[in-house]
């Protein structure tokens, strides 16, 4: 797979979650890429995920959804 | 036609052209002819304890039969006696009073010794003092140039005892072979210079001989480090002017040297923050009548932009020099390779496939010509391609419409670190 076709399935997956109400909650950034931990509230539940992203288009995209929450 | 004349720190010339100081400023016949040619001003070689000089001094660097891309030298400092130097100079000045006649300066790191040259210099009637912290080899080993240059605390401290006496403005010359070379400037400024001027020569060695192992140059066998300048460091210099030029703590205004060979390269470096520039490679490569095409140049590019006066363009890209923190990551440019006039050489193929993101595909069309095209999706507009080529409009780098809002590194940092913080604030 190309870096940009893995940059549209990471970018399709954060703004899955994105439009599912899920926010992103923490970033964990290391040697194996960022490790963004989104969460949703729904009123005592809460669920989370977390999305292992590998492409650098896509640390930045979930950046500018991070600044422009 | 513009007005070039110039004004650094006080001191004036006819245009922002100086002959650095260096061979081609060594004597009084030398920066007669030199302003009989055109230059604005010369920055007069280096006055100090008259030097001893080896034989076999300079070389220079070719590059793909571009003859002195780059120039070596182990000459040191004027070896003539400061009398015969002051004599020449007064009779310079005196021939030329509206030229700018600069004296470079280098004594031992003690405040009497820079009192006695200021005043002897400055009675015969110099625009200004140049203090030569710069000079790399020969005379850093015996702390001064370079030696003195690379320390702060001493730039700023033999600074200030010139100024103690000096009556005409005062110009730093930095060496280059520093770090960091705003740390030695604000120590010049905090000393009290009027200006500052950069770069001088940087660390080198031109070469070493394949058949007799010898250094290029050696001198009877034995090398040693020498200067290094010509237009192969032109673009280190051109960082430093513009690093100083953008540092608020340097308010002083700069000089700038380094490769300076055309109108071209000095039209840059006022744009990034240079009053005048200073030129010795390409003088002493073509002779110094190649003013004549400088001043020539600049005149018609700034008649062409409708710019009355050369001062205008001083410092204009400063604004545009930033930290890369400060770099929009979104922003995006794509190479697209113009068929009608690529010759398919593929030499833009083989450097994208071999060093850089593996975006050029090699084609063939519907009419069975072979044809290169570049996947848009792919490319990270590194430049190399169109770097690479060899015909002139065969490959455009374009801006492609933004998908995301601008937003830099910092602007990125400080935004994760501020999850990370509430994360903090909430487990507390």
């Amino acid at each position: 797979m190309s870096d940009y076709a893995q940059y549209l399935q990471e970018r399709d997956q954060i703004d899955g979650l994105l439009n599912q109400g899920y926010s992103i909650k923490s970033i964990t950034e290391n040697l194996s890429g960022a490790f963004v931990e989104f969460e949703k509230i729904i009123g005592s539940t809460i669920t989370s995920e977390t999305l292992h992203i590998l492409t650098a288009d896509a640390r930045k995209y979930f950046s500018v959804k991070l600044i422009h929450r | 036609m513009a007005d070039l004349r110039t004004n650094i720190a006080g001191i004036e010339s006819p245009n922002p052209f100086w002959l650095a100081s260096a061979p081609p400023t060594n004597s009084g016949y030398q920066v007669q002819r030199a302003f009989e040619a055109g230059w604005g001003g010369a920055v007069w070689k280096t006055l100090g304890d008259p030097i001893l000089n080896v034989s076999s001094r300079f070389a220079a660097v070719s590059f793909n039969g571009q003859k002195v891309a780059g120039f070596n030298n182990i000459e040191l400092i004027t070896d003539r006696p400061l009398e015969v130097n002051l004599k020449e100079i007064y009779e310079t000045k005196k021939r030329f009073p509206n030229h700018a006649i600069i004296a470079s300066l280098m004594v031992e790191p003690r405040q009497e010794a820079w009192h006695e040259i200021v005043k002897r210099v400055e009675e015969v009637g110099v625009d200004g003092l140049e203090l030569n912290f710069g000079c790399p080899h020969g005379m850093a080993e015996r702390g001064m140039g370079a030696a003195s240059g690379q320390v702060p605390a001493l730039v700023e401290q033999q600074t200030y005892w010139v100024k103690e006496v000096a009556k005409t403005p005062v110009i730093v010359k930095l060496t280059p072979n520093i770090t960091d070379i705003t740390a030695t400037a604000e120590a010049a400024v905090n000393g009290g210079a009027d200006a500052i001027s950069m770069i001088n020569t940087i660390n080198s060695l031109a070469g070493v001989d394949l058949n007799s192992w010898n250094t290029i140059p050696h001198v009877g066998g034995k090398g040693a480090h020498g200067g290094y300048c010509g237009p192969a460091v032109k673009p280190i210099a051109l960082n430093m002017v513009g690093e100083c030029a953008r540092n608020s703590r340097i308010n002083v205004p700069i000089s700038g040297i380094g490769g300076i060979s055309n109108w071209q390269d000095a039209a840059e470096f006022m744009l990034m923050g240079s009053t005048s520039v200073q030129v010795c490679t390409a003088a002493m490569h073509h002779g110094f009548r190649i003013v004549e095409d400088m001043i020539d140049g600049l005149n018609n590019y700034l008649d062409e932009k409708g710019i009355s006066s050369v001062k205008e363009i001083i410092g204009k890209s400063v604004p545009k020099y930033s930290d890369w923190g400060d770099l929009d990551l979104n922003y995006k440019v794509v190479a697209n390779i113009n068929n009608e006039v690529c010759i398919n050489c593929n030499k833009c193929h083989i450097a994208c496939e071999d060093t850089s993101h593996q975006c050029i595909d090699m084609l063939t069309d519907s009419n069975g010509n072979k044809m290169l095209k570049v996947r848009e999706e792919d490319c990270v507009g590194c430049n190399l391609c169109s770097i690479v080529c060899p015909v002139d409009g065969a490959i455009d780098m374009i801006e492609l419409p933004n998908e995301l809002v601008p937003m830099t590194w910092n602007e990125r940092q400080h935004a994760v670190g501020a999850v990370a913080c509430e994360i903090d604030i909430a487990s507390k």
